[in-house]
C-alpha cells in the first residue's frame, strides 16, 4: 500500500485546455540509462545516489528557464517530490509531467512470485481493506473483474507520490503503451485518456515508440486530446517505422488534438545539439523532453530550443 | 491482398504477452486465439481483445484452424504440445530454451524439418542488430582466426531469496540459471561459430536458490570442424544486483585484433588498420545508433519484432510455396541442449571427482 492516502474527491479545479510547456526537463540522466556507454551510466548513477545531486541539477535547469519537468516513477521519484514539494516558494510554479507505472516493481514481483503470482499479489494480497482487495473479493471476483476499474485503482496508487504537484501530463510509459497498442483494443486507451482528465485535470499523455502507427489508431478509435511522446531524431533511432514516415505523420498532425512531445532529439548522442535541434525545430512538434546534466549543456540545449523559429513560423 | 495468418498463443506469460502485441500488429497476421490455464488472464483476453481462449492446448488446437502457433510454456511442459503441433503440421515458434532434454529436442527438430514445417525458437540475441554486426565481422574474417571467446550474462533475476514459488525454482520445470540465462550466452557462442564438442571445468554455485543454481561458468572446446582448436568461457550470473536489466557481454579473441560486444554497443581493437571495412589500427568503437534498424512495430526491443515478423515471414513464404530460412531453428536449440546436459554431467562429475580426492587425502 503506498504511505500516501490519496483525497478521492478532491474536487478537480484545473482546466485541461491549458497548454503543454515547450521544454520538459526529463530524469534519464540521474538513474544510470544510458543507451550508448554503460561506464557513463555507472558514473551517473553513482553521482545522484545523493539527492542533494540531483536537485543541484534541477536548481541549475531552473535557473535556464526551465518551469516542466518530466519524472517517470521508480525508487527515487518519490523523494525527488519530496524535495519539490518541501519548498513550494522556490518550486510551487513548476509543472509536472509524471510517467507511470513503475515497471521495474512489477517486473521484480514476476521474477519472484512467476506471472500469476504477481498478479494475484496485485489483486488479492494488498490487504483486506485496500480498494482492491475488497473489489476482487469473492468467488466470482475474476469473472466480473472490471478491468477498467482495476486500471484506474492502478492509476491513483501510481499518482499519489505526486499528490499537490502541479500536474498538466500523465503519461503511460511506452513499454506499456505499445504493448496495448499492439492488441488493438480500444478500452482501456478510452479509459486511461477519460479517468486522468477527469481524476487529474491533466493531459493523458502517451509515450511510444511507434507514433503513426499510435495515431491512426487513435484516431480511428475517436480519441483526441492527447499528448504523445515519443523519440525523434534526425537518424530515426527508436522510430518505428523509420524516420521518413514520422515526418510525414507530424507534418499532417493537427497539434491541438494529439500535441507531440519529441524525446530522444539526440539519439543518445549520437546526433550533436546543434544538428539535432536545427531539425527538431523544423518539424511541427509542440514540446521537447531532454535530459542533461551539467549547467552549460542545460543552457546550451535550451537557448538552441528557442532560438530556433518554430514550426509554424517557418511554414509562413 | 492474402488473408492475415492466424495464429495462436499457447502460455500468455510474460513472453506470451509480449509476442501477442508484436505479432498481432504484423499487417500480415493476427492472433486468433489463447491457450492459458489462468482464469484471470484467459476471462480478460475475451473480455477485452474478443478472441477465442482456451485453458489448454488440446481444446484450443481442436477447435481453430491456424496457420502457426506461438509455444510460451514452461518449458517442462512443451514436448506433449510439440507433439500435438507436430500431429496437425503446423508452423511452431517456440520459446528458448524449447524443451528440457537434447534427445527429444533433436527427434522433433528431425520430425518438424521432415514434415516440412516451420519451426523457430526465441533465442533472441540472433536479432540484436550489435551481435549481428559483430557476428558479420568475425566471419568475415576482420580478426583472423578465431582462438578463444568469452560469453558472459548477467541479470538481476533472482536478487533476494523469493521462496520456492513458481516454476523457476526446480530443474524439473526447466529453472534455474542454466536454463534460463547460460542457455543465451550458449547460443550466442553458437551463433557465432557453431556447437561446440565439449565442456569442462563446469561449475555451478547457489547464491539465493535452493535447488537450482544461480552461476554458472565452464570452458567450451571445439575439436573438429571449421573451429577445430578454438576455445573459450563462459560466465552467468542472474542473481547481480548491479546490473540494471539481463546484458549479454561476448568477446572474441584472434591473431589480427578483438573484438568486444554486447546488446547496446562494440569495441574493436585491430593490430592493422582494415580498409575493406573502413577500420583503423587500435581500438574502433560502434555505438547502436551506428547499426540500429527500424522494424514496423517496437515493444521490447527491435529483436523481438525481429525475430517474430522472420517466423511470420517464413510461414507465409511457405504458403506462397516458397522456403524462407529462419535464423534459429529447433535444430540449433537442441544443440544448445546439447551442450547444457553436458554443462550438468560436467558438474557432477567434478564434484565426485573432488569428494574422492578429499576422501583420499
Amino acid at each position: 500500500m503506498s504511505a500516501y492516502a490519496h483525497p478521492i474527491d478532491r474536487p478537480i479545479d484545473r482546466p485541461i485546455d491549458r497548454p503543454i510547456d515547450r521544454i520538459v526537463f526529463g530524469d534519464n540522466q540521474f538513474f544510470g540509462i544510458n543507451h550508448m556507454s554503460q561506464d557513463k551510466a555507472q558514473e551517473r548513477a553513482e553521482r545522484f545516489a545523493s539527492l542533494d545531486n540531483v536537485m543541484a541539477v534541477y536548481d541549475h535547469a531552473i535557473e535556464a528557464g526551465i518551469e516542466a519537468i518530466m519524472l517517470n516513477s521508480n525508487d527515487r521519484a518519490r523523494s525527488i517530490c519530496d524535495a519539490f514539494r518541501a519548498d513550494p516558494a522556490r518550486y510551487g510554479h513548476l509543472r509536472w509531467y509524471p510517467s507511470i507505472p513503475y515497471p521495474h516493481k512489477y517486473a521484480a514481483m514476476v521474477n519472484d512470485k512467476g506471472m500469476v503470482g504477481a498478479v494475484q499479489e496485485i489483486l488479492f494480497n494488498k490487504g483486506a481493506k485496500s480498494a482492491l482487495g475488497k473489489m476482487v473479493r469473492g468467488a466470482s471476483a475474476v469473472a466480473t473483474l472490471d478491468a477498467v476499474k482495476l486500471m484506474k485503482m492502478l492509476i491513483d496508487e501510481e499518482m499519489a507520490i505526486y499528490d499537490g504537484l502541479d500536474v498538466r501530463c500523465v503519461f503511460l510509459q511506452n513499454i506499456i503503451t505499445d504493448l496495448m497498442l499492439g492488441y488493438d483494443v480500444p478500452d482501456p486507451f478510452v479509459a486511461y485518456c477519460e479517468y486522468i482528465r477527469e481524476r487529474y485535470g491533466a493531459w493523458p499523455g502517451l509515450i511510444t515508440q511507434n507514433l503513426p502507427f499510435l495515431r491512426a489508431k487513435l484516431r480511428e478509435w475517436g480519441v483526441e486530446g492527447v499528448v504523445i511522446c515519443a523519440s525523434i531524431n534526425k537518424i530515426g533511432y527508436l522510430m518505428s517505422p523509420g524516420v521518413a514516415e514520422y515526418e510525414a505523420d507530424l507534418a499532417a498532425n493537427d497539434g491541438a488534438a494529439y500535441p507531440v512531445m519529441a524525446m530522444s532529439t539526440l539519439a543518445s548522442g549520437a546526433v550533436p545539439p546543434v544538428e539535432a535541434y536545427d531539425y527538431i525545430n523544423r518539424l511541427n512538434i509542440q514540446s521537447i523532453v531532454f535530459g542533461a546534466s551539467s549547467p552549460g549543456n542545460i543552457r546550451q540545449t535550451v537557448s538552441l530550443i528557442n532560438a530556433a523559429p518554430k514550426a509554424q513560423e517557418a511554414a509562413e | 491482398m492474402s488473408e492475415p495468418l492466424k495464429l495462436a498463443i499457447i502460455g500468455a506469460g510474460r513472453m506470451g504477452i509480449t509476442h501477442y502485441s508484436i505479432a498481432n500488429a504484423h499487417s500480415h497476421a493476427a492472433i486468433a486465439a489463447v491457450a492459458d490455464p489462468s482464469l484471470l488472464i484467459t476471462t480478460m483476453l475475451g473480455k477485452y481483445a474478443k478472441i477465442a481462449t482456451y485453458k489448454d492446448y488440446k481444446g484450443l488446437l481442436k477447435n481453430e484452424a491456424l496457420d502457426g502457433v506461438l509455444v510460451c510454456t514452461p518449458p517442462a511442459f512443451n514436448p506433449e504440445i510439440l507433439q500435438a503441433v507436430l500431429e496437425r503440421r503446423i508452423a511452431t515458434f517456440c520459446e528458448k530454451p524449447y524443451v528440457l532434454d537434447a534427445a527429444a529436442g533433436a527427434r522433433f527438430a528431425k520430425e518438424f524439418d521432415a514434415a516440412g514445417i516451420v519451426n523457430q525458437v526465441g533465442y533472441v540475441n540472433r536479432w540484436n542488430d550489435m551481435f549481428t554486426k559483430a557476428k558479420a565481422l568475425v566471419d568475415d574474417g576482420l580478426l583472423g582466426a578465431p582462438l578463444r571467446f568469452r560469453s558472459e550474462m548477467f541479470s538481476p533475476t533472482i536478487i533476494r531469496d523469493a521462496g520456492e514459488a513458481g516454476w523457476r525454482a526446480a530443474h524439473a520445470n526447466g529453472g534455474g540459471a542454466v536454463f534460463e540465462m547460460a542457455s543465451h550466452a550458449i547460443d550466442l557462442i553458437a551463433y557465432f561459430f557453431g556447437a561446440p564438442s565439449r565442456v569442462g571445468g563446469t561449475s555451478l554455485s547457489k547464491v539465493y536458490s535452493k535447488q537450482v543454481e544461480d552461476i554458472v561458468s565452464t570452458s567450451l572446446f571445439y575439436d573438429t570442424g571449421a573451429h577445430a582448436g578454438l576455445s573459450g568461457t563462459m560466465y552467468v550470473n542472474w542473481s547481480d544486483a548491479s546490473f540494471r536489466k539481463p546484458t549479454n557481454k561476448f568477446e572474441v579473441f584472434g591473431q589480427a585484433g578483438k573484438l568486444l560486444v554486447d546488446q547496446h554497443g562494440m569495441k574493436v581493437h585491430l593490430a592493422q588498420p582494415s580498409e575493406r571495412h573502413g577500420l583503423k589500427e587500435g581500438w574502433n568503437q560502434f555505438y547502436i545508433t551506428d547499426v540500429a534498424s527500424n522494424v514496423p512495430f517496437y515493444v521490447r526491443g527491435i529483436e523481438y519484432t525481429a525475430q517474430l515478423y522472420d517466423f511470420i515471414d517464413a510461414v507465409r513464404a511457405q504458403k506462397a510455396g516458397r522456403t524462407k530460412p529462419v535464423r534459429c531453428t529447433f535444430a540449433d536449440a537442441a544443440a544448445n541442449l546439447k551442450v547444457i546436459e553436458q554443462l550438468f554431467a560436467d558438474d557432477a562429475a567434478q564434484r565426485t571427482k573432488g569428494r574422492d580426492q578429499g576422501v583420499a587425502a
